[in-house]
């Protein structure tokens, strides 16, 4: 280490000065007013009754009372375990594949990440604004081209049913994401030497093998991380499922988000401010948990080489 | 090791002929794969962009337009003043990626260059921020902007978005920083440059690309936001493209055309920016999340 060298003691840290404080203080102010602020409001409001109109008034611990003894907020948290479990299934495995099929020195491999890439810069709720149309039972785009191509039997009220709505708001969220993540592993694969590759080879280790003992291995700290990045999208998912569903039909999409957001501000004339918020306390804890979870087990298992 | 001498007996088996018809079977089968799934991934968006363009007695009959037709984007833009929506979404992204870049830029400078009491706990703190789902501080931010009146503003929008963008810009730009050289600055002070002149001509210039990685990741967020925007903002006139689009659904229910002009006329510009800015944006984002 070249602290112990007197001559490094001019390349050490700064100490503080001036700028310290002068430095760190806007974004101080901004983190204490408009992010701690809010969050210890938002565990004072769980234990309080506000309907927005009048004054806000204690109510203890009846909000998670309440909570815990509806059937709503249940089957919404069955609903953001099913989509949380399927996306983080889906968005990581197929992105890592087709990352790797990418990178084993295919031609034209940038005009397919653009490809795959453009669903990522659309906000959410316009492509799910897109896929209701696609998805509509009549004439939408979906059923349409399965009547045309004779798999007219195969059709669906995608949106409509409760057998359907879930798998069809999972396929939307994979095809928006599955660049992104693609993208984040294109990068990684990058990143990992080539003698690697040129050794299994040697040993006569085919694709498939070398995929599974030097490409997921060696990116296991990136696959991680896009592990905990896809929980708590889909702990928090809100703003496709409202655009196209709003949690319907008859909740049977309602994720902790569309639940909360339509007891906040979906109901007309009776808005539940305090209890919405206990909603939110569960998803602030659950991601939280989580991602610890997840990270520690990631490191947990870590390789030597 | 387990898992590498598990591995290594496993492959040291003989060398199976993997011949030219192999190669090519192996070749094929990767480029169709890639090819359907970017069919995929195109399609809707290709669907949308010809049916905007369908008279609107066609939207349902073939799936080419036999004659480009401008009556929906004229429909769209007259009843929806899309114009006015989108200035209002530059507004906001402007707004909030010019503060937060200010702000990010001094204080991950000094998380990454100077050492002070309490400097480790402070960064944690930026860092947890940076989890917080907007769905905790929604309705605390809600009774806040109400409280000193700047609901239904579009500045008080975008303050709404500032403290989840502070806490992950700081955090950023400080690992920009940290990869610079601290001799940079030392040298620079030798020649009598002060603290702020340090900073501003030294290690600034040198974090461009840090910078770009900021601004990318955080107008494509601010632009794309729908939860907050969709909430603080009730004035028809007021609404960012995200919201009024949405809004606009009901009034267009089953006008396919119009519809679909009014969605490719709200991605357009994102689109375009991620056309002409491919390269930055795509290492933005995953320098974004790789460091993230």
């Amino acid at each position: 280490m070249p602290t112990n060298r007197p001559s490094s003691a001019r390349f050490a840290l700064r100490q503080w000065n001036w700028v310290v404080p002068a430095f760190v203080a806007p974004a101080a102010l901004i983190l204490i007013v408009l992010m701690a602020l809010p969050m210890a409001n938002a565990v004072v409001l769980t234990f309080q009754f506000w309907n927005g109109m009048t004054p806000p008034s204690w109510i203890g611990l009846s909000n998670y009372q309440t909570l815990f003894s509806e059937p709503l907020f249940w089957s919404a948290l069955r609903n953001t375990a099913y989509y949380t479990i399927a996306t983080v299934v889906l968005k990581t495995s197929l992105p890592l594949i087709l990352a790797s099929l990418l990178s084993s020195g295919v031609r034209f491999s940038v005009f397919f990440r653009t490809m795959y890439f453009m669903p990522v810069v659309i906000s959410l709720a316009i492509s799910g604004l897109l896929w209701k149309m696609i998805y509509e039972p009549n004439f939408g785009l979906l059923n349409e081209t399965l009547r045309f191509i004779g798999l007219g039997n195969f059709t669906q009220i995608w949106l409509g049913s409760s057998n359907t709505v879930m798998p069809s708001i999972i396929a939307v969220s994979l095809w928006q994401g599955l660049g992104f993540y693609l993208l984040i592993f294109y990068a990684a694969i990058q990143g990992v030497p080539s003698d690697l590759y040129d050794a299994a080879k040697m040993d006569n280790a085919n694709a498939l093998r070398r995929f599974w003992h030097v490409t997921v291995p060696m990116l296991r700290p990136v696959i991680v991380l896009v592990i905990v990045l896809n929980t708590i999208n889909g702990v928090k998912v809100f703003d496709q499922v409202w655009a196209m569903t709003a949690g319907g039909p008859n909740h049977a999409s309602d994720t902790l988000g569309t639940y909360l957001y339509s007891t906040a501000f979906g109901s007309v004339g009776n808005p539940q401010f305090g209890y919405a918020t206990t909603i939110a306390m569960v998803i602030l804890v659950l991601s939280a948990v989580l991602s610890i979870i997840q990270i520690r087990i990631g490191r947990r298992q870590e390789v030597e080489y | 090791m387990t898992d590498m001498t598990e591995a290594s007996v496993l492959l040291a088996r003989p060398a199976i002929p993997y011949g030219r018809f192999a190669h090519y079977f192996g070749r094929a089968a990767i480029y169709s794969t890639l090819g359907a799934i970017g069919a995929l991934q195109a399609f809707p968006l290709v669907w949308l962009v010809v049916t905007a363009f369908k008279n609107p007695r066609e939207v349902f009959n073939s799936f080419l337009p036999s004659q480009l037709d401008f009556s929906n984007f004229v429909r769209v833009w007259s009843n929806l003043n899309l114009p006015g929506h989108l200035i209002n979404s530059l507004y906001v992204t402007s707004l909030t990626v010019a503060i937060t870049l200010a702000a990010a830029t001094l204080a991950g400078y000094v998380f990454a260059r100077f050492r002070f009491f309490g400097r480790d706990a402070l960064f944690y703190i930026f860092l947890a921020a940076m989890m917080i789902p907007s769905q905790t501080i929604l309705i605390p931010m809600f009774q806040f902007l109400k409280q000193i009146g700047l609901i239904n503003t579009l500045t008080g929008l975008s303050f709404s978005y500032l403290g989840s963008a502070v806490a992950f810009s700081v955090f950023l730009m400080r690992s920009f920083f940290v990869s610079l050289p601290k001799e940079l600055g030392d040298a620079a002070r030798m020649d009598g440059a002060g603290e702020f002149r340090t900073f501003w001509y030294v290690y600034l210039p040198l974090a461009k690309s840090g910078v770009a990685t900021v601004v990318i990741i955080q107008s494509m967020s601010v632009w794309n936001e729908f939860m907050f925007a969709n909430t603080f903002i009730s004035s028809p006139g007021l609404k960012t493209i995200q919201s009024a689009v949405f809004q606009a659904v009901d009034e267009f229910s089953t006008d396919y055309g119009a519809l679909c002009a009014g969605l490719m006329l709200a991605l357009m510009p994102i689109v375009i920016v991620f056309l002409v800015l491919q390269k930055q944006f795509v290492r933005g984002l995953t320098a974004g999340a790789l460091k993230g």
